[in-house]
């Protein structure tokens, strides 16, 4: 592989990915909080 | 008799006779580090020993580095074996407070922007005519992240540890000098007066616990290779937001973390061996990292002004400077930044949110990195 | 009109720099609050008379906890 092919690829599905899994995360966070709501007991009880 | 004193004397002027000019640089080198940490405050906890470790090993016929010496038994069995670095990020995930990004979840994405100079870097780098695994090595300086650059450099480019690390640990505490300019170059009046009201608590304890889960095994699945680098700062951040093993958090985020520190570093400066360190190549080095950093604030910057025009207004887009992994140095950086042009703005929170992203944004860029070069058949 | 000056960010309280009764100008500084390891200054919203101060030195603060009340134009 010449290095275009690599220096282009590692850019493309590198950066892509990444911006890819933390998008998946985010999303994932953002479910994660509507299922488990935040109460204002819970952590006086903590 | 004589003969016998002159030999003997002959012994306590070796050390003298075989100093190279190479020695010599690297041992003002190591001065100047120690001077940067001691007196400059840039990062001492690393720059002391690692200054130290870089006098040490240029002291010819000491053979400190040589198979059996003391620095070679400890960067043999902490860094070649990962150990230190991964030691270190359990300690990290024990001392960071991730509630910040877990507020507004849709900063993880300036955690990811804060990580395109690794690879626009790692671009830079193949373009002057690096290897494919040097360029790696070069490009993750642009993770910010001293241990996530020690850990893909010891394995795939271990020849350049001591430039990338240096450039890793120095840029990072030059973050407040670096960024101010680039901030204000990309960014209107108007954008960076924009007021973020801190948000008020929204994440559950459930949340805390079970978020460094998930990340663990969502990030695992899609970038197995970098699991070392994820599945230790998450398994810190668990023991402290868990609550159940105090004893155990603590002792990361102190003890173990101090004692490693003091390895990591020495072993780092004994990689500054003047033969080695003292080439064209290092300087080249010093340079792409300083640009890494540089392209990571522009992107996040830019990415910010996305998201600026996406909610409206809403959002600051000088948050983004913050999504690159100097914790908590960018964040305070952003929040001065602001404060600047509006003094009843306080981004410290939002910034922190960032920030605490770009560290989980440099790990995963590592880990992606990682898997799509295995991918590729490269490693 | 009484101005309410409500803590912008959580953290502690390391300064309390007015008292009751000071007059300040709008963006004096009135305080420091310790947040994430970091001193923050806080400014006066805007110009008056201080009438009441609701925090002392050490206390721990939540965003939109009352800090100081302003009579403005004092």
């Amino acid at each position: 592989m010449d290095k275009l092919t690599f220096g282009v690829t590692m850019l493309v599905v590198g950066m892509g990915g990444t911006l890819l899994t933390l998008g998946i995360i985010s999303a994932v966070i953002a479910l994660m909080k509507k299922i488990f709501p935040y109460k204002k007991e819970e952590e006086e009880k903590a | 008799m004589l003969e016998a004193f002159a030999n003997g004397f002959s012994g306590l002027l070796a050390g003298f006779l075989h100093l190279q000019l190479s020695n010599v640089v690297m041992i003002i080198v190591g001065c100047v580090l120690l001077y940067l940490g001691i007196k400059k405050d840039f990062e001492p906890l690393l720059l002391v020993p690692i200054g130290f470790g870089c006098i040490l090993v240029n002291i010819p016929l000491a053979n400190l580095m040589e198979p059996h010496g003391f620095l070679r038994t400890i960067y043999d069995a902490g860094i070649m074996t990962e150990l230190f670095p991964l030691l270190i990020f359990v300690g990290i995930g024990a001392m960071t407070d991730f509630s910040p990004v877990l507020e507004n979840p849709v900063t993880f994405l300036l955690g990811a922007a804060g990580q395109c100079g690794i690879f626009l870097t790692l671009g830079l780098a193949l373009a002057l005519g690096f290897t494919e695994l040097d360029a790696v090595a070069i490009g993750v300086i642009g993770a910010c992240d001293g241990p996530t650059a020690i850990y893909v450099t010891a394995k795939y480019a271990p020849h350049l540890l001591g430039a990338v690390s240096v450039a890793a640990y120095s840029y990072m505490s030059l973050v407040p000098v670096i960024q101010p300019p680039i901030m204000r170059a990309l960014t209107t009046e108007k954008e960076r007066m924009v007021v973020m009201r801190a948000t008020r608590k929204s994440v559950s304890k459930t949340t805390r616990i079970l978020f460094p889960l998930v990340i663990t095994i969502l990030g695992g699945l899609i970038a197995p290779m970098g699991l070392p680098l994820l599945g230790t700062i998450m398994l810190g951040n668990l023991m402290r937001e868990c609550g159940a093993v105090e004893r155990l958090t603590k002792a990361s985020a102190n003890e173990i973390a101090n004692v490693v520190t003091l390895l990591l570093g020495i072993s780092i400066g004994a990689t500054m061996d003047g033969k080695i360190f003292l080439q064209t190549q290092t300087l080249i080095i010093l340079a792409l990292g300083f640009i890494a950093i540089c392209l990571d604030t522009a992107c996040g910057v830019l990415l910010g002004k996305v998201l600026y025009v996406t909610s409206k207004g809403k959002i600051n887009p000088l948050i983004g400077a913050a999504g690159i992994s100097a914790f908590p140095m960018s964040a305070r950086v952003v929040m001065k930044e602001g404060q600047k042009y509006n003094k009843k703005n306080y981004l410290l929170m939002h910034a922190m949110g960032a920030n605490a992203a770009g560290q989980i944004g440099s790990v995963i860029a590592a880990a992606v990195m990682l898997s799509v070069l295995k991918g590729m058949g490269i490693i | 009109m009484k101005i309410e000056l409500t803590s912008p960010i959580p953290g502690k309280i390391m300064k309390v720099l007015v008292g009751v009764g000071d007059v300040v100008n709008e963006d004096d500084e009135v305080m420091k609050i310790e947040s994430m390891k970091m001193e923050n200054p806080v400014y006066a919203p805007a110009a008056g008379t201080i009438t009441a101060i609701g925090v002392r030195e050490n206390d721990e603060v939540e965003v939109d906890d009352l800090l100081l009340v302003i009579e403005e134009g004092g």
